[in-house]
């Protein structure tokens, strides 16, 4: 019987030699930065840290304060766990070594979270097994799987974020980030993350320890270390003002998206003429040749290697968009604005009704036209 | 049930039993199996010019596995029935060791050997020659569909020539986990191996082994760090077929497929020119570090 055994092995050695053939080895070209070694990866983390929790109550748009959502929302969990002082200031009765605990900055008047090094520990770890290959061990996005990437891989020292549909000239909160990397980011290799919401808020804890130290004069947004930086949660996108009237809406949502000038950017979804009728002006002239084509952006506060990586405005009918599942999530992103890309925040530069008219018809471009190629060409030879 | 009690086990599981329990449990489930739907079980249909192959060469391994293991039961329930102890017979033993029964072993082993491993394996050389290894080399394919591929954890690059058909300039067309190329309806049953718009492939990967699949297509090949692999196939029908990694590569392997568009020949033209026209208006050239494009391999 021994002979029946050989022969499969026999036929395995004739394919493997056969295999063995491959073709010739050349070696692809990557920017030395991507090819650090893993040599003597921390995993363990041996000091505790604070990152920003609260901006205090600084007079300003009460709806902006984040402090009392957050405080509602921990003393829902843990009655009886804060007083509150004559000055209206927090204050938690766990103790300051512990983990979570809601500190109170008399100096720089805001609220740190203690984060114990035992948190920061797990939270290290599932990211270099999780996060690392893109975001590099270092967290800077010099991953090895990273290379050449476009758009790059966060580099999270900048504290910056892009699609977190909160106002983008704050920091979102834990939830908006949680969402954010469960959620994915379509058309980039940042997936839907399929960890556990505990697991999660660890590697999200950690994410942020990354940010750099603060500094008052320092230019942008330097995270959650950085006290004057304010924390916000997602634009609220609960009241749709046009559900009744979903086709009014895409109707004046194409004369706004002209009138506010989205094309300065994105690209115009109509021709010279009909631009002019939208916007209300008469015989403005002339548009540029990139008219109907999304303009590169060069000035994106996204660096790599020291250079502003340059980013494209998407083209609704061609493009994916990273975050724009629905009108309710195209509107938070309208409203909130996408940081270091150029991108505005429109909440309050425009009323709400007419930034949901937007997003209505944003999301029926893309409906319409994304995928459907043929439509999509019809329609361009109409404007181009 | 202690170890005294092993005789009645062994009656119970006589080998007569054993049969046709075996048999009422199979006959249980088969309808089960059957009334699902059928493209389940087997691959989807082929949509290559030579996929076909595959499918044959599938095939027959089946059949003759197939036939082979029904000839072996038969060997083995003939003596079991045949010999068995009954009323004026004793059941009888044999261990085989005569020299007719190797003689008799030797010549099945050869048998088996001739029809099922070699037959197999010519045909696979065959089809292995003519087909999958037989990548178009220069000038052999002018009209080829190039592509280059560069995985990574967890995503597919690709990236096109664009109508200058040029690699590394500005119009080179870049997409993630979705690529694109047109159908070549004359490519089917084609004596001509390269008739039509063969896809060529140069495959290779940033950081760990990823292997590129595409099962309609019949196809699979590794995409290894600093190598680059080659693979062909041609397209026959336009429709949106799978793009999957088949090498485990980390966590988010799973994650890591994408849709293989195949679009007519007139539909993948205006693609490809929008295509090019979207490129350049994305392409940045002072962006030194976002160039990947390599030379490509013949
Ligand atoms: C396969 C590569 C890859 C992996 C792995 C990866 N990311 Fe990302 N991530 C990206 C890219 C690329 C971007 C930038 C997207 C953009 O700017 O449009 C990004 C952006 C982000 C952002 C910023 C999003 C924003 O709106 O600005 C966060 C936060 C983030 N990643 C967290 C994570 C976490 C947490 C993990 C691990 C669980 C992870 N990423 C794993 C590729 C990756
Ligand atoms: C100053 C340039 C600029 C202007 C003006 C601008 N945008 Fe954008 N927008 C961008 C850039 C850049 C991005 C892409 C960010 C990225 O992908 O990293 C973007 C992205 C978007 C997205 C995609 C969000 C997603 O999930 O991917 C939407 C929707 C959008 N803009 C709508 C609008 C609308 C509506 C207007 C006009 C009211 C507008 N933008 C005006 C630059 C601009
Ligand atoms: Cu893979």
């Amino acid at each position: 019987m021994l002979n029946l055994l050989l022969i499969p092995l026999g036929a395995a050695a004739l394919l493997t030699a056969a295999l063995a053939t491959t073709d010739d080895e050349t070696a692809v070209d990557v920017s030395k930065r991507h090819e650090r070694p893993p040599h003597d990866v921390q995993l363990i983390i041996h000091e505790g840290t604070r990152l920003l929790a609260a901006d205090a109550d600084d007079g300003h748009d009460e709806e902006d304060d984040y402090a009392p959502a957050l405080f509602a929302r921990l003393s829902a969990e843990f009655p009886n766990r804060f007083t509150e002082d004559d000055e209206g200031i927090f204050r938690d009765a766990w103790p300051e070594t512990r983990d979570g605990a809601i500190v109170w900055d008399d100096e720089n008047e805001c609220y740190w979270e203690v984060v114990t090094a035992d948190r920061l520990t797990r939270g290290r770890q599932d990211y270099v097994q999780f996060c690392a290959s893109c975001h590099a061990l270092e967290g800077d996005g010099f991953g090895r799987s990273g290379v050449a990437l476009r758009p790059p891989p966060r580099d999270f020292s900048q504290g910056l974020f892009k699609f977190t549909k909160v106002n983008s000239e704050k920091l979102p909160d834990d939830a908006a980030l949680l969402a954010l990397v469960k959620g994915g980011l379509l058309g980039t290799p940042m997936n839907e993350w399929d960890i556990s919401d505990e697991r999660l808020a660890e590697i999200i804890t950690y994410v942020k320890s990354l940010s750099l130290p603060g500094d008052e004069d320092a230019d942008g947004s330097t995270g959650w270390r950085d006290p004057y930086n304010q924390i916000a949660g997602v634009i609220d996108a609960s009241d749709d003002p046009w559900t009744d009237d979903p086709g009014g809406a895409i109707e004046q949502g194409e004369g706004l998206y002209h009138k506010y000038q989205c094309y300065t950017c994105h690209p115009a979804y109509a021709d010279a003429a009909r631009t002019d009728a939208l916007r209300g002006v008469e015989g403005s002239g002339t548009y540029p040749d990139d008219h109907t084509y999304p303009k590169l952006r060069k000035d994106s506060s996204y660096t790599v290697l020291d250079y502003n990586v340059a980013i494209l405005p998407p083209d609704f009918t061609w493009h994916d968009m990273r975050r724009g599942n629905t009108v309710a999530e195209i509107y938070q992103t309208i409203a909130g604005g996408v940081a270091g890309a150029g991108m505005p925040t429109w909440k309050g530069a425009a009323p709400d009704e007419e930034l949901w008219a937007i997003a209505y018809y944003v999301y029926d471009l893309a409906e319409t036209y994304k995928g459907n190629d043929a439509q999509r060409a019809a329609f361009m030879r109409s404007i181009r | 049930m202690t170890l005294s009690h092993s005789h009645s086990v062994r009656s119970f599981l006589g080998p007569v039993r054993a049969v046709i329990a075996t048999v009422i449990a199979a006959a249980s489930l088969a309808p089960g199996a059957l009334a699902q739907d059928a493209t389940r079980w087997g691959p989807k249909e082929s949509a290559s010019s030579f996929g076909w192959r595959f499918d044959d060469l599938f095939m027959l391994i089946v059949i003759l596995t197939g036939v082979s293991f029904l000839i072996m039961m038969v060997m083995l329930l003939v003596p079991v029935f045949r010999d068995k102890a009954r009323a004026g017979h004793k059941a009888s033993f044999d261990h085989g060791r005569s020299l007719h029964d190797k003689r008799f072993t030797a010549i099945v082993s050869v048998i088996v050997f001739i029809v099922l491993d070699a037959w197999v394996l010519v045909v696979a050389m065959r089809d292995l020659d003519e087909g999958f290894w037989n990548v178009p080399g220069p000038g052999e394919a002018p009209n080829a569909v190039r592509v280059q591929v560069l995985a990574q954890q967890w995503a597919w690059n690709f990236r096109q020539p664009g109508v200058d058909n040029k690699f590394g300039t500005p119009d080179d067309i870049l997409t993630l986990n979705e690529l694109v190329v047109p159908a070549s309806a004359e490519a089917e049953g084609n004596e001509d191996w390269f008739a039509g718009r063969p896809v060529v492939l140069n495959l290779s990967s940033k950081d760990v082994i990823h292997s590129l699949f595409l099962p309609e297509m019949r196809v699979k090949r590794d995409a290894n760090p600093g190598a680059i692999n080659r693979m062909w196939f041609t397209p026959i029908r336009p429709g949106d077929y799978a793009i999957l990694c088949a090498e485990l590569c980390g966590f988010a392997h799973y994650q890591m497929h994408g849709k293989l568009r195949v679009l007519s020949p007139a539909d993948f033209d205006a693609w490809e020119a929008e295509a090019s026209a979207m490129a350049l208006a994305a392409y940045d050239e002072n962006d030194a570090g976002a160039q990947w494009a390599w030379d490509w391999q013949e």
